[in-house]
């Protein structure tokens, strides 16, 4: 664990802290509130859950000046929405509260409150999970899980698929280019969609296995499997009520997803 | 404070080259694991700290599989056998972990972006990972960064995006990186291969710098033989896994039989033998001027 | 406990800790690509999955999927859409590729003549029988649970009949029986995945993803099938399909890469024959050959 003193060692840009009220707060309570968040909006039922996890994302988006940046969060929600709304409205299993009469597509008021009520679920989730990925840079959060045991080699994995995302859709960009200035179609017919595919899989594929034999060994080159614990740098302000705060949580959000299914309290 | 750290940890360096025997390899041959040919054919090889080696060859003559069995990855690594002995100032590779092995000889490939972790957002913490891996305490991996970023060159990079380097920065990173873990020897694999001229000059008078501070000895692979013409003591070449030449660097790299060899000269000596070749006197004025 | 944490330890290698972000990555670009770019009504997003399921074992395999799918939903950048809940579906997908992975399902089987024919007639028939299984189960039969309109049944025929000609053509097209194992394989896994998945569209989503398949679900509603029932037929027509074509993906992939890069992973012994000849095919680039 490094000391107070040892901290002032790092320059700046290595000690990173975040400022902010909300952005302050350690990756770990801000990872729970996401767990926490989508239990809740989705494991209690009715309207009460998805509004409350709403509510508490939007205003804590709102103190990390976060909430404009969330915008194509929710848009990317919008075909799962419209397919809920839809199929939902129109077509849900022995509804017989007709809003109007469309023949065999009749829209109904039980579809219509499902459909609104999983749409408020979806969103709250999907606005929550855009809170964390906002607010909360991946080195923060896997120096610290390190710091409570995850280990290396889980942070390693899950820092490198960050890594190799950006990399690997260059690679996909480069061979969707090439297959379209040949001729391939990225808009038409199903067939031709489907025959477009496949060249492409084969080289993103390969040159992406093509790596792994290197890397591995420029991992054992730098000490990658030596034993012990390895020693974290950076290390984030973390407080008392932050971490009773986590425990609560984590917590109440189970215990009213119990509640909730128990059908013990009835809430909106 | 971080450059008396530096300049304590690369005395300390310094100082243990005196008292070091030299990697040594005796008769060493390889196989890969299923393959039915060996790679190497008891190859005799010494590398001596603060001396530069260099490696020539042909394709497929065995130069990166050597590289692989001298930083002991082969077969501690990646399986296959290994025939001969293979001694790190007098301890036999095939005792140690890869860990051990890390700190003891350092590897380097051609490709950087293959050797960067991918996980760290600043050179300086790239740099870091090696020492961190180890579990040193913080004020020692922060000290052996800087001195590792000094001895490389690249202190104005500590606080760049690793992803977002240059081909020749990123391999002084991944050099530096390799430094930091304070290896005796280093062994690099065609450092140069993927940089342009700016870079591949970074990169030689870095490896330099590198042997005369801090006493280490390297092995280079180079395609590049004036690179090797400027930096490397002895040459060595490779033949279907078998030394067939070596001597000073500049009497090998001068040798006749290297074209036959598929190893092309440096410029300077093809350009003497043009000269020679077309009845002008060569003399040791124009190899002044060329040099 | 020791032989547990033995187990855990060997499907954790360096080379498969550095595969699996690799896979992770995969699955999230391909996966992002065929839904949204070519917006095909397959996922494609568990190709990494699988691969390192059964080129490691069931732990590895089930945490790729498991990873894959949370970073996809809070990766920024590419985040939302609804793929995080169904991280339960892709670790079971992974953990079953790993069980495949220890029987050897994905070994390549070079045969002609009888020996073709015998396995191939026994996933043809494994593939009928799953299909006609389909067809009686009550979601599909049972008016209370939905009776289903008759483009169901015919969809079940043209879908298995497709699907034991293509398997039959794979196998006596490439001589290897291998392909037979790896269509029911295949087949058994997505029928799991699909009965795994039911219960979470349908109590996080009221059915739907929002990707191609949900016009299938919007289909069987109409017909009557409630909400969970719907699911499942949308799950039990696409997922089977969707994993079988994603498990022939793998086969070729690991036919196409070398016997060497395959033979270090733990499970590596199961996939390629014992006496590995040499690399039937180019090493992919970056493996150090004798060069």
């Amino acid at each position: 664990m490094i000391q107070a003193d040892e901290e002032a060692l790092l320059p700046a840009y290595v000690r990173r802290i975040p400022a902010g009220g909300y952005r302050s707060l350690n990756p770990l309570t801000k990872l729970t509130l996401a767990a926490v968040s989508a239990i809740v909006a989705f494991g209690v039922r009715g309207w009460t859950g998805p509004a409350v996890v709403l509510v508490v994302v939007v205003s804590s988006a709102l103190v990390a000046g976060v909430l404009r940046r969330m915008a194509p969060f929710a848009l990317a929600t919008l075909p799962l929405v419209a397919s809920i709304l839809l199929v939902n409205t129109f077509l849900y299993p022995n509804a017989h509260d007709v809003i109007a009469v469309f023949g065999p597509l009749s829209p109904t008021w039980t579809g219509a409150t499902a459909a609104l009520q999983a749409t408020l679920r979806v969103v709250a989730f999907g606005l929550s999970a855009a809170l964390f990925a906002l607010t909360t840079p991946i080195d923060d959060l896997l120096g610290e899980l390190e710091r409570r045991r995850v280990g290396r080699r889980g942070s390693f994995v899950v820092g490198s698929a960050l890594g190799a995302i950006p990399r690997t859709v260059e690679r996909a960009r480069e061979v969707v280019d090439a297959q379209r200035s040949r001729g391939m179609d990225t808009e038409g017919r199903l067939w031709r969609r489907f025959r477009g595919l496949v060249p492409l899989i084969g080289p993103v594929l390969f040159g992406a296995l093509a790596e792994v034999e290197e890397r591995t060994m420029a991992l054992e080159a730098r000490a990658f499997t030596a034993p012990g614990r390895r020693t974290i740098l950076r290390s984030l302000p973390d407080s008392g009520w932050q971490r009773a705060a986590r425990w609560l949580l984590l917590v109440g959000s189970i215990a009213a997803v119990v509640v909730s299914l128990a059908g013990a309290v009835k809430l909106p | 404070m971080s450059a008396e750290t530096a300049a304590s940890v690369g005395a300390a360096a310094s100082g243990k080259a005196a008292a070091r025997a030299g990697l040594v390899l005796t008769g060493v041959g390889y196989r890969y694991a299923g393959a039915s040919a060996a790679a190497l054919v008891s190859i005799d090889l010494r590398l001596e700290p603060g001396r530069v080696v260099g490696l020539v060859g042909a394709n497929e003559s065995g130069k990166s599989t050597l590289c692989l069995v001298v930083a002991g990855l082969a077969p501690g690594v990646i399986g296959g056998r290994l025939d001969g002995s293979v001694r790190v100032d007098g301890v036999e590779t095939a005792t140690m972990r890869p860990h051990e092995l890390a700190q003891r000889c350092g590897l380097l490939f051609q490709n950087a972006a293959t050797q960067l972790s991918n996980t760290t957002s600043t050179v300086f913490e790239e740099i870091a990972f090696g020492p961190c891996n180890l579990g040193l305490p913080a004020a020692e991996v922060v000290g052996r960064v800087w001195w590792a970023l000094r001895t490389a060159g690249i202190e104005p990079l500590a606080p760049r995006d690793p992803a977002r380097l240059s081909g020749g920065q990123a391999q002084l990173v991944a050099l530096a990186s390799v430094l930091a873990l304070r290896p005796g020897y280093l062994v690099l694999d065609e450092p140069t291969s993927e940089l342009d001229p700016a870079g591949t000059r970074l990169v030689a008078d870095a490896l330099t710098r590198i042997a005369r501070e801090t006493g280490a000895g390297i092995l280079v692979v180079e395609h590049k033989t004036d690179v090797l013409a400027q930096i490397a003591d002895e040459v060595v070449v490779l033949e279907r896994g078998a030394v067939v030449l070596s001597g000073p660097a500049a009497v090998t790299l001068a040798d006749p039989r290297l074209v036959a060899l598929g190893v092309e000269a440096p410029a300077a000596v093809r350009l003497e033998r043009a000269v020679r070749a077309s009845g002008i006197e060569w003399s040791a004025a124009l190899a002044e001027a060329i040099e | 406990m020791g032989l547990l944490t033995r187990w855990v330890r060997r499907q954790f290698t360096t080379r498969v800790i550095v595969l699996m972000p690799v896979a992770i990555a995969i699955n999230i670009v391909l996966g992002y690509t065929v839904q949204n770019v070519l917006k095909l009504p397959i996922y494609v997003d568990s190709i990494g999955t699988i691969l390192v399921g059964c080129v490691a074992g069931p732990l590895p395999g089930a945490i790729t999927g498991i990873l894959s799918n949370l970073i996809w939903q809070y990766a920024p950048g590419i985040g939302g859409s609804s793929i995080g809940p169904f991280a339960v579906t892709a670790g079971v997908i992974g953990f079953m590729a790993g069980i495949w992975g220890y029987l050897g399902v994905f070994r390549s089987r070079p045969a002609s003549g009888l020996r073709l024919i015998v396995p191939a007639a026994i996933a043809v028939a494994i593939i009928v029988v799953l299909a006609a299984r389909m067809y009686t189960i009550p979601q599909y039969n049972d008016p209370n649970a939905g009776n289903y309109p008759s483009w169901v049944y015919g969809a079940i025929v043209v879908i298995g009949a497709a699907a034991s000609i293509a398997v039959a053509l794979f196998v006596y097209l490439r001589r290897d029986a291998a392909g037979a194992w790896v269509a029911v394989a295949g087949a058994l896994t997505g029928v799991v995945a699909a009965i795994v998945s039911a219960p979470i569209a349908a109590v996080v989503y009221g059915g739907v993803t929002g990707s191609g398949t949900d016009f299938v679900v919007a289909a069987l509603r109409q017909g009557g099938a409630d909400v969970y029932n719907a699911s499942l037929g949308q799950g039990l027509l696409s997922d089977p399909i969707d994993k079988t074509i994603t498990s022939f993906v793998v086969f070729l992939i690991l036919a196409g890469v070398s016997s060497r890069f395959l033979a270090r992973f733990p499970l590596g012994d199961r996939l390629v024959h014992v006496d590995a000849e040499p690399a039937r095919s180019p090493e992919p680039t970056g493996t150090p050959s004798d060069s």
